[in-house]
């Protein structure tokens, strides 16, 4: 015989019931139903709809099996018993019994025809029997109510706040209503599981019920019928697969999220029980989030002999929900969305987000800014005609080695939401792209996606872009302007979607930048792969005495301190850095959802500042860059996805002004010699600036938050000053040329607002 | 506490137990305020081990001492927290009639529960240790004592006589226990990655279901595993790879593997990885965790800190070690000044992505010849000098056939280790020159990179499966390599020059001890640098890189590491400008030997 448990003692371990002495408690549950009645019946949401009246006349249609009960529904329901609701949560597995008693009171009459199956067959076959077959009181002849059920009941734990962590579900959480994330690591079949056994008796003839509430069950042998057991005839019972009820059963293992163990752990696993409807809803890999309910299972035979001390648990699933990796998909939590409208209230959300971007490497303001702005991307477009315009920002690094570029990359792929890394020589046979292979199992064609293909709706950061193979680079010029990846091999003609960002970092010509030789040598670069780059950023290192004791600094400081310096200002959270990703994530996001506009006024702007360059360009006899039309397309965009981290909806001057500074910026380093030539000190600037600003406005005042923006963004209206490089200043810069310039009467400070009025001559 | 009701040593758990009672009965709500938190047993134990110098009488716990430690005794176990189990629920107290009892401290409870009766549920975590890799055999603690005990009990094969039916399993056991000491192989079979397989099919057949063989990580010395329950500490004072020494209840039951095996059976259809099913009692003690301490690479020395060597010694100490080291490297000075910083390195702050205070080493110019001489006997030498030492022979065929990094099996749900899953403080030869023209598999290139992550970073990349997590090590690296490794880019890279054959001089072992000593102790002394001094220091970085513009932040770094080091190999916490010129002049003499 095999060894067996009690079914009694399945829940041994749960915490007693919390009312106050035992012949309370039917009482307080029957109340409960009423309340559960009450709640189902009258519950309206925010249209002010009957919702669950509505999901059980679709149950009662044969529409759905799932009645899936929010908590947060009970919540805001608006005879609230918070008792009840605390009772819920603690006592979860109680509860779903309660809540589907009540549905049986409650259940409608079925206003639509549906074809009968077993189920239902056999159901009227039962009732119409029912009247004589009740002989008494016997419990095991009572048909129970879990066999007539044809629903399935979930209570879902509130959506609101952060879902737990495997690690912090304790043992006090035992039988309560819990919400954790994690990944899905194994996933076992989809298995029967009984839930109602249901006998005949040989001698009797009567069906004989037995509710089955753990994994092993003792089976009945005997009658326990009053009619056996008057005639003392120990009826043989026969176990009636065909009319016991099963359930679907499925066992999954889930594991910690890799940014939720410590440092220096391993991920913790659960095991978690999907029943019914919920089973075959994950498969390993997969992100999900869960709520269930935290129960123990007590060991049984010999081990609980042995080990009854021990109880593994597990966590009965209530709802399942997959975890969404696209920016568009991408749900805000409740206090994200309040962070990032403060940090919008804010203003100067641009320089801080772009200072927390990678704040571990030293400078390089502007490349980030640009990285970020590649983050936020500019909306796609599509024309009438059917054709696609791009909204991703393609940028690519070029630089001599130890610039940190390799850094930048693998800090942007960790903050974005997608992301994949790779080296153009150091992907594997299916490389970028896509490649066709044979399936070593099946013997088929299977198309396998490359880095890009993998990358779509993200980012492609691609590093060592000048090593890159011959084949891949001709392809890339598909992705990075058409957004797709075409393939024609073995028999498989096909496109794939690759709409991804492309971050490329490579090295000059001959390893370093040679500044005796023009640009278009050291770059390296065929102009239509260059062209479809929205921005190159040239970063050279250059030997000047300031850089490198700043750099000798930051490494006596380093291994002086165990910490980086201190950044000069505060970051956004500088203290949990893990947060700030998610952070910039999130907000990111939201950035991505709007799609700015261009007005009509800009554009006039827009295309004056574009044949600017295009006829400096033509002037210069060793030109920097190719302009082409590919060049307005990116000053728009990089201006969209200004607009955007602006929550505006139009795209405004200061944005164009701000994407052709950053242009420009990316040339910076070749003229860096220049700007020392052109002579202008740092003060005189700062005050042509402002006078030039004011007068293109025509405003005497000029608020001093306004001057702050004029003087980091640095506006360039002219055109023609596109060759000669600025760059933006600091406050304290401003502060200076402010007292210096009211000394001379040019202008009066406001003492506490610092606005600006000039004095008019 | 004067008169201890209980043998703290022989019947932990009665002193346990009493703590209890007093716990429960001195307060009023039973043992619901006990949830989670201790009632004065740790305090207990406490005091009886480190102020009343009990320590020492505690047995410790390894694979010869197992069988004869009676289950229930106190017992320490020294070991490297290899795996993370996750944690445990049990009944901690319940009311059997009118009194609370606790099973905390213990598996078995003391009368039979009552289901139905109140009861608390708490939880402890499970760790599992497995002795310290690549140990060295000079740092047990007085194995005589340990080999003096055994002999007294009944040996294995006495028992193995007595062939009952019903103990046949019992049997197996022991030989495979038994296999598993004597077949314990010296290093030699491990290295090449290939651990024996004889023994392996052995195991497995003994086990039937799951092979548990491949769970417990094959180690240099006889290893023996233990599952360390932890009861209300805090999750952080308890790391993956921090060596530890566990002080603890024993439960320890080699006859309970039938019983389990007939009922692991039964419920098949769940996933079999329970820890029973796997790590079964019978083979991998189970040590309810009273209290623990963390080891560093001191408390593997047998010198006791009240030896220590005064300060004036410490540079006569660096002398002679000096001088060894320079004969092992064939007269070559220079080298032996590097070494002994290298051995002296060690990870002491982690910025951002860096690793301050690592110094790899890769010494070049071995070739076939030199190596059997030079390099034997390098190996020889750090092995002597510094308690956790691994070499690794570097082929092709190792790179593509060895399993690196610890691995998540989702089978099992156990971590599996790779070779580099090192504690703090492990020294790992890597010798180049047995590398031959080949092709690296993806396992090959996988390894190589994580080779490299652990060099470059001082990072291991924890195969997980679904996503990879990089756990910090601190790993002292030395490359021997015929020219510059390619591979592995160590931080200084220097030409070997001997001018005589190694000498094989016979180490007088007081020295080696005082060497030992001086290593372990050193390497974790505070270093600070004064404000003119930074001043020096900045300008010569200046200076330097005017001079060389292929000098960069890294090159800076290594100065101010060694700078650190060469000021602690000194004894002295405060970087002279003496020491700053000392590591620039040796800068000097490397570069004029790369040129």
């Amino acid at each position: 015989m095999k060894p067996s448990s009690l079914v009694s003692s399945s829940f041994s371990l749960l915490p007693p019931p919390r009312s106050k002495d035992g012949t309370m408690k039917d009482l307080d549950f029957n109340r409960d139903k009423d309340l559960a009645r009450d709640f189902l019946s009258n519950f309206a949401d925010a249209n002010g709809e009957p919702k669950y009246m509505k999901t059980l006349q679709d149950v009662a249609n044969h529409k759905i099996k799932a009645i899936q009960i929010d908590l947060e529904d009970l919540f805001n329901y608006k005879d609230l018993d918070e008792e009840f609701l605390r009772r819920v949560t603690e006592n979860t597995r109680r509860y779903i019994g309660i809540f589907a008693d009540a549905i049986d009171e409650l259940i409608p009459e079925p206003t639509e025809a549906f074809p009968d199956d077993d189920h239902d067959i056999l159901m009227t076959q039962r009732s119409e029997e029912g009247t004589e077959n009740t002989d008494g009181a016997d419990p095991r002849q009572r048909m129970p109510p879990e066999i007539k059920r044809f629903y399935e009941v979930y209570i879902r734990a509130s959506s609101k706040g952060r879902p737990s962590t495997i690690r912090e579900v304790k043992a006090t959480y035992i039988g309560q209503l819990v919400r954790i994330s994690g990944i899905v690591t194994r996933c076992s079949d989809v298995k029967p599981l009984m839930q109602v056994a249901v006998y005949t008796c040989e001698e009797c003839g009567f069906e004989i019920y037995q509710e089955v509430t753990a994994r092993v069950f003792m089976p009945l042998f005997e009658c326990p019928s009053k009619r056996c057991k008057t005639n003392n005839t120990k009826g043989n019972l026969i176990l009636q697969l065909r009319a016991s009820k099963f359930l679907k059963f499925q066992e999954a293992k889930i594991q910690e999220l890799a940014e939720h163990v410590p440092k220096g752990h391993i991920p913790r696993t659960m095991t978690v029980h999907c029943r019914g409807e919920l089973t075959r809803k994950v498969a390993p890999g997969d992100v999900v989030e869960l709520s269930g309910i935290f129960l123990p299972i007590p060991y049984t035979g010999f081990r609980a002999m042995r080990a009854g001390l021990v109880a593994d648990t597990y966590l009965e699933a209530m709802s399942v929900s997959h975890f969404k990796k696209k920016y568009e998909e991408y749900e805000l939590k409740g206090d994200e969305e309040e962070q990032i409208a403060r940090l919008a209230e804010d203003g100067d959300i641009y320089n801080k987000l772009a200072r927390s971007l990678a704040p571990e490497i030293f400078g390089h303001e502007d490349i980030k800014k640009a990285l970020l702005l590649l983050l936020v991307g500019a909306p796609h477009r599509k024309l009438k005609d059917g054709m696609k315009i791009r909204g991703d920002l393609h940028i690519c690094l070029m630089g001599d080695p130890g610039v940190a570029k390799s850094q930048l990359l693998k800090h942007i792929i960790n903050v974005a939401p997608r992301g994949v890394y790779t080296t153009g020589k150091g992907s594997s046979g299916v490389g970028l792209t896509a490649a066709v292979q044979k399936d070593p199992v099946t013997n088929e064609m299977v198309l396998e996606g490359g880095a890009l293909v993998l990358a779509d709706m993200g980012i492609c950061a691609i590093d060592e872009f000048d090593k890159m193979d011959e084949s891949d680079r001709t392809s890339i010029h598909e992705v990075m302007e058409q957004q797709t990846v075409s393939i024609a091999k073995a028999g498989i003609t096909t496109s794939l979607n690759a709409r991804t960002a492309v971050l490329a970092a490579a090295n000059p010509a001959w390893g370093r930048y040679d500044l005796r030789r023009t640009p278009a040598e050291n770059i390296n670069l065929p102009p239509a792969l260059l062209s479809r780059f929205d921005i190159l950023w040239l970063i050279l290192d250059r030997a000047d005495m300031d850089s490198d004791l700043e750099m000798a600094r930051h490494v006596v400081y380093v291994h002086q301190n165990k910490e980086s310096p201190s950044l000069g200002f505060t970051p956004l959270e500088p203290s949990v850095l893990r947060f700030l990703f998610t952070y910039t994530r999130a907000y990111i996001s939201a950035a991505r959802k709007l799609s700015p506009s261009i007005p009509k006024e800009l554009e006039e702007y827009i295309a004056s500042a574009y044949s600017g360059i295009r006829q400096d360009e033509a002037k210069s006899n060793s030109p920097h860059s190719y302009t082409t039309v590919r060049t307005l397309l990116s000053i728009l965009r990089i201006s969209a996805a200004l607009a955007r981290l602006r929550f505006s909806d139009t795209v405004a001057q200061s944005d164009v002004d701000e994407a052709l500074r950053l242009m420009q910026m990316s040339k910076f380093s070749l003229y860096s010699e220049d700007r020392q030539r052109s002579g202008l000190d740092a003060i005189s600037d700062i005050y042509s600036i402002l006078r030039d600003e004011a007068a293109r406005t025509n405003k005497m005042d000029v608020s001093y938050a306004h001057a702050l923006n004029w003087i980091s963004r640095k506006v360039i209206s002219d055109c023609l000053k596109w060759m000669c490089s600025v760059q933006g200043y600091s406050e304290a810069q401003l502060k200076e040329c402010l007292e210096e310039y009211a000394a001379l009467n040019v202008w009066q400070i406001h003492p506490n607002t610092f606005d600006i009025r000039f004095i008019d001559a | 506490m004067v008169g201890m009701p209980y043998d703290l040593l022989a019947n932990p758990l009665g002193a346990v137990r009493l703590t209890f009672q007093k716990a429960v009965d001195s307060g009023h709500s039973g043992a619901a305020t006990l949830d989670g938190r201790d009632w004065g047993a740790a305090d207990l134990f406490r005091q009886f081990l480190f102020d009343d110098g009990g320590l020492s009488q505690v047995p410790i716990l390894n694979a010869a001492s197992v069988r004869t430690i009676p289950p229930n005794s106190l017992v320490r176990f020294r070991g490297m927290i290899q795996d993370m189990l996750g944690n445990e629920f049990y009944v901690g107290a319940y009311k059997d009639g009118g009194r609370w009892r606790t099973n905390k401290f213990t598996d078995v409870s003391q009368v039979p529960m009552d289901l139905s009766s109140d009861k608390r549920v708490w939880e402890r975590r499970l760790l599992y240790c497995a002795p310290v890799p690549w140990l060295n055999s000079w740092t047990e603690p007085s194995s005589e004592v340990l080999l003096n005990r055994c002999a007294s009990s009944t040996s294995p094969q006495t028992e193995k006589r007595q062939r009952d039916d019903d103990e046949t399993i019992d049997h197996m056991d022991m030989e495979v226990l038994d296999h598993v000491f004597q077949g314990s192989p010296p290093a030699k079979k491990i290295r090449g990655g290939h651990p024996s397989p004889s023994s392996h099919s052995h195991e497995c057949m003994a086990e039937g279901t799951c092979s548990s063989t491949s769970m417990v990580p094959d180690f240099e010395s006889s290893s023996l595993p233990c599952l360390v329950k932890i009861y209300d500490s805090a999750e952080d004072d308890l790391k993956l790879n921090d060596i530890f020494e566990f002080i603890g209840v024993l439960t320890f039951d080699p006859e309970a593997t039938a019983a389990d095996k007939g009922d692991s059976d039964e419920l098949e259809n769940g996933f079999c990885e329970e820890e029973s099913v796997h790590l079964p009692p019978s083979k991998v003690p189970r040590l309810h965790c009273l209290e623990h301490r963390k080891l560093g690479v001191h408390d593997f020395l047998s010198i006791s800190p009240v030896m220590e060597p005064k300060p004036n010694q410490v540079k006569e100490i660096r002398e002679t070690l000096l001088g060894h080291l320079t004969a092992v490297l064939g007269n070559d000075g220079l080298a032996a000044e590097f070494m002994l910083l290298h051995f002296l390195s060690k990870v002491h702050a982690r910025v951002d992505t860096l690793a301050v205070g690592k110094l790899s080493l890769n010494l070049t110019c071995f070739n076939k010849e030199n190596t059997s001489v030079f390099g034997n006997s390098l190996n020889l030498a750090v092995k002597n000098l510094l308690p956790i030492t691994h070499s690794i022979p570097l082929s092709v065929d190792y790179l593509n056939t060895s399993t690196l990094a610890p691995r998540k099996d989702y089978e099992t749900n156990r971590l599996m280790s790779g070779v580099l899953q090192l504690a703090e403080g492990s020294h790992l030869t890597i010798d180049e020159t047995h590398i031959q023209a080949g092709t690296l598999t993806s396992v090959g290139v996988e390894n190589t990179r994580l080779l490299k992550n652990v060099m470059e970073l001082q990072k291991v990349e924890y195969d997980f499966k679904y996503y990879k997590m990089e756990m910090t090590t601190d790993v002292q690296l030395l490359v021997l390599s015929e020219g510059k490794s390619n591979i592995f880019p160590a931080d200084i890279v220097l030409p070997l020059r001997p001018s005589s054959v190694g000498s094989t001089e016979m180490l007088d072992s007081e020295a080696l001890k005082a060497w030992r000593w001086y290593l372990a102790s050193l390497r974790s002394l505070p270093h600070t640098i004064e404000p003119q001094m930074q001043k020096v220091v900045e300008d010569d970085m200046v200076a330097a890189r005017q001079a060389n513009r292929t000098l960069g932040s890294q090159d800076f770094s290594r100065w101010l590491t060694m700078g650190r080091l060469m000021s602690l190999s000194f004894g002295e916490t405060c970087l002279s400008l003496e020491h700053w010129q000392m590591v620039k002049e040796l800068e000097r003499l490397r570069m004029e030997r790369l040129q």
